[in-house]
C-alpha cells in the first residue's frame, strides 16, 4: 500500500487545520451557510435530511486493516456505530456533528486518510479494480496509475473549481469490473504492438440524468505521457465545459455537444501546445510510486489446496461461499475473497463498528493487513492463502459477513435514497431489502446466476441504475414514489444503458416485477447464458412483453378489488 | 449529486395548516420551530393555521437562519393527527419528521416516539 511522504502528511494536516478554523468560524456566526457550504462541501462535509454526512475518500478503494480500525473508532465515538461504503468506493458517515468533525479529521489524519475532494467541482477519488494486483486475468496493476492521478489531482491549482465533478477509472484488465466506460475518463492499461505499455483512453461517459458510454480518444497513449495528455483534457473541459447550466456541465455533455472528433482535435491541440516533460512525472517519482505496490512475498505453494478441497467436500456453506465469493488469484496457492456487505434484509454497504473492528483483525491474520472497497459496495481480502479460507469462512461466518452472493440476485447496489439523501425522491434501501428477501433462497440465487440489480433513488443515478442488468430509479409521481425499471444496462466493457420497459410502478409491486423479468430469463435463456446474454441476444422485447403482461395483471387485481 | 440539497416542501395546493421544519446548525438534525425558539420534537411545533401566521412563521424561520442558529427553514404543510400533532403530508417531509424507515431505532422516532 502507499504510505504519506512528509509532503502528504503536511497537506493533511494542514487542511484539517484550515477547515477547523473555518468551521469554528461558521459555528461564531462569521461565516453565513452560503458562505461556508462550499467551504464544507470542499471537505466531503454533506447536510443530508436527518444530519450532517461526511464522506472519506478511499484512494482507489485500497484500505489497511489500520485505517479499517480508526474508522470502526470514529463510528463508535462521532457516528451511531456504524458507516456505508459507496459505490464510489469511498465510505460515509451518516450521524456526525458539525462540532465534531475536526476532531474526526484529525482522527482520519493520523491513519493517512481524509475527506478532501470527495465533493464538490474537482476531480474526485480515482477508483479502480478491486482486484488490483492480484487478478489472474490481469495484465498490469492499475494502482501505480491511480495513485499518480491522486497525487496529481490533489489540490491540483487549476483544477480546483471544474465546471462539474470529474471521476476517473483504471483498469489493468481485460474484464473491466472498474466501471471505467461510465467514468468521465475510463483508462485501460495495455500493451501496443511493440509491447510498449500505455493506455486505452476514453472521455465522456457518466451516469446522472444524460447517460452516455464513454468515447475512446486514445487507442494507446504511452504511459509515461498519462499526465500531460490528462492536464490536455482537463484543459479542454475547463475551458469549454458549460458553466451555465450544471445539468449540461459535465465532460459527456461537452463531448456530446461537440463531437467526439472535434473534442480529440482540440484535446490534441491542446497537448502538442503543452510541455509534457514539465508536466509528466519523473521516473523516480513513477518509480517510488511502483515501490508501494510490489507483490507481497509470497509463499511458494502448490495451485490447489487440499485442505480448502477437502473442506469445501464436507462442508456445503463453505463450497457455495468459495465457489460464489473466490475469485482467481495469480499466485498459485492464493485466492482473493469477496466479503458481501448484502445479508438478505440488510442495509447494502452498511457495516457496523463491531463488523469493522472484527474485519480488521480477519484482513491483518489472513491477507496481510489490506482490504479493498468494490463499487458494488461489497469488500475484498484480496491476499488469502486457499488453506486458510475453512478458518477465515468460519471467523466471516461468527461475524456475519459470509453471505454467499457476489453478482448473485441479492448482491443489489443501491444508494442511500430517501431514508437519508437530501436529493432522494424516492426510497432506495427498503426496494432492495424486499428484493433480497423475495430471493432470499440460496438455491433459487444459484440457479438463477449472475444478476446485477442497481438501485438509484433520483435522477443522479448513484445506485448506477443505468448499468444495471436490471436497473431501479425511485421517482415521485403525484406525490407518491414510483419505479422505473430498466433492462440491459452493463457496466462492463460490453457497457450499455438499460432500456425502460414501461411506466412506473409501486414500490409494492417492484418484487414482483423482478421476479417476471428473472422468469422470462429462465425461459428465454439457451445453454449458460447469464442474464444479461440474453438480453444481448433477444434484446429487451420479451422482457418489455411480460413486464407489460405483469402491470395489466396488477391493475385488473386492483381494479377487482376496488 | 446535481447540488447539495434540495429545500422545500413538494405539496401542491392547499398548504395549511402547516409548520416551520429546519435542520440545526450544530448537529445538523431536524428542528421545529415553537412560540419562542426551536424543538426537536415535532409534537411541541407550533401549528400555523391561517395565512397570515405562516407568513409570520416562515420569516421568523428566515431570521433565525440569518442567525445563524438553523439552516433551510421551510414551511411544511401538515395535517393534525387524533393525538392533535402536527403530522407531515409529504413523504419527505415525514421522512425527517420521523428519521429513517430503515432504522426504527434511529431519529426522531426513536428518541420521541411514533405520532400518534
Amino acid at each position: 500500500m502507499y504510505r504519506y511522504d512528509e509532503f502528504d502528511e503536511r497537506f493533511v494536516r494542514e487542511r484539517v487545520e484550515q477547515f477547523r478554523t473555518q468551521v469554528s468560524r461558521r459555528l461564531d456566526g462569521s461565516l453565513s451557510e452560503d458562505e461556508f457550504k462550499p467551504l464544507r462541501l470542499k471537505n466531503g462535509l454533506y447536510l443530508q435530511l436527518h444530519a450532517y454526512m461526511l464522506r472519506i475518500a478511499v484512494p482507489y478503494g485500497t484500505m489497511s486493516a489500520r485505517q479499517l480500525r480508526q474508522l470502526a473508532r470514529i463510528a463508535r465515538e462521532y457516528d451511531k456505530g456504524y458507516a456505508h461504503f459507496t459505490t464510489r468506493q469511498n465510505l460515509q458517515f451518516n450521524w456526525p456533528k458539525l462540532k465534531d468533525i475536526p476532531a474526526i479529521l484529525d482522527l482520519l489524519a493520523d491513519v493517512e486518510m481524509h475527506a478532501i475532494q470527495t465533493s464538490g467541482n474537482c476531480i474526485r477519488n480515482t477508483t479502480a479494480d478491486q482486484f488490483s494486483g492480484v487478478a489472474a486475468d490481469e495484465s498490469e496493476d492499475p494502482r501505480p496509475t491511480a495513485e499518480l492521478l491522486r497525487q496529481w489531482s490533489s489540490q491540483h491549482p487549476e483544477f480546483v473549481w471544474l465546471p462539474r465533478k470529474f471521476k476517473i477509472a483504471v483498469t489493468g484488465a481485460q474484464h473491466d469490473r472498474a466501471a471505467i466506460l461510465v467514468h468521465d475518463i475510463g483508462l485501460k492499461l495495455k500493451r501496443n504492438d511493440a509491447g510498449e505499455p500505455g493506455y486505452e483512453l476514453s472521455v465522456g461517459g457518466g451516469l446522472g440524468r444524460t447517460p452516455m458510454i464513454g468515447k475512446i480518444i486514445r487507442d494507446f497513449l504511452p504511459k509515461d505521457e498519462l499526465l500531460a495528455y490528462v492536464e490536455a483534457i482537463m484543459r479542454v473541459y475547463n475551458a469549454e465545459g458549460r458553466r451555465d447550466n450544471k445539468f449540461k456541465a459535465r465532460v459527456k455533455i461537452l463531448v456530446h455537444e461537440t463531437g467526439t472528433e472535434e473534442f480529440k482535435a482540440r484535446v490534441e491541440a491542446e497537448y502538442a501546445k503543452l510541455d509534457g516533460p514539465t508536466i509528466n512525472a519523473p521516473q523516480e517519482e513513477i518509480d517510488r510510486i511502483a515501490a508501494y505496490f510490489a507483490a507481497p512475498d509470497y509463499e511458494d505453494l502448490p495451485a490447489t489446496s487440499l485442505t480448502l478441497e477437502q473442506a469445501r467436500k464436507s462442508d456445503k456453506g463453505l463450497d457455495r461461499f468459495v465457489a460464489q465469493n473466490g475469485f482467481a488469484h495469480k499466485q498459485p496457492g492464493y485466492i482473493a475473497l469477496t466479503i458481501s456487505l448484502k445479508p438478505v434484509g440488510g442495509v447494502p454497504g452498511d457495516m457496523s463498528a463491531d463488523q469493522m473492528d472484527a474485519f480488521a483483525d480477519i484482513a491483518d491474520a489472513y491477507s496481510l493487513g489490506e482490504l479493498r472497497v468494490t463499487h458494488s459496495q461489497n469488500l475484498v481480502l484480496p491476499y488469502v492463502k486457499q488453506d486458510d479460507v475453512p478458518a477465515l469462512y468460519a471467523d466471516l461466518k461468527r461475524h456475519g459477513l459470509a453471505t454467499a452472493n457476489a453478482g448473485l440476485v441479492t448482491d443489489i447496489i443501491a444508494c442511500p435514497g430517501l431514508d437519508y439523501c437530501s436529493l432522494a425522491t424516492a426510497k432506495s434501501i427498503p426496494i432492495a431489502q424486499e428484493i433480497a428477501r423475495t430471493f432470499a433462497d440460496e438455491d433459487r440465487q444459484q440457479a438463477i446466476g449472475e444478476l446485477p440489480i442497481k438501485i438509484s433513488g433520483c435522477i443522479n443515478a448513484c445506485g448506477h441504475h443505468h448499468v444495471g442488468a436490471i436497473g431501479i430509479l425511485g421517482l415521485e409521481k403525484g406525490g407518491r414514489e414510483n419505479y422505473q425499471i430498466t433492462v440491459g444496462g452493463d457496466a462492463t466493457e460490453h457497457a450499455a444503458v438499460g432500456e425502460r420497459l414501461g411506466p412506473g410502478i409501486d414500490a409494492d409491486d417492484v418484487p414482483g416485477a423482478v421476479e417476471v423479468l428473472v422468469e422470462t430469463y429462465l425461459s428465454e435463456k439457451q445453454g449458460a447464458e447469464t442474464f444479461i446474454e440474453t438480453v444481448r441476444r433477444t434484446g429487451v422485447e420479451p422482457f418489455k412483453a411480460s413486464f407489460t403482461g405483469f402491470i395489466e395483471a396488477r391493475a385488473s387485481a386492483q381494479e377487482a378489488a376496488e | 449529486m446535481a447540488k447539495d440539497h434540495r429545500a422545500g416542501s413538494k405539496v401542491k395546493g392547499d398548504k395549511l395548516p402547516a409548520i416551520v421544519m429546519a435542520s440545526d446548525l450544530l448537529e445538523g438534525d431536524t428542528v421545529f420551530l415553537t412560540g419562542k425558539g426551536w424543538t426537536r420534537d415535532s409534537k411541541h411545533a407550533r401549528i400555523a393555521h391561517d395565512q397570515e401566521t405562516a407568513d409570520r412563521m416562515e420569516a421568523e424561520g428566515k431570521a433565525s437562519a440569518a442567525a445563524n442558529a438553523v439552516i433551510d427553514p421551510y414551511l411544511v404543510p401538515v395535517e393534525i393527527s387524533d393525538g392533535g400533532h402536527p403530522v407531515a403530508r409529504h413523504f419527505r417531509d415525514v421522512m425527517r419528521q420521523k428519521g429513517p424507515s430503515i432504522h426504527p431505532d434511529m431519529g426522531k422516532q426513536a428518541e420521541f416516539g411514533p405520532l400518534t
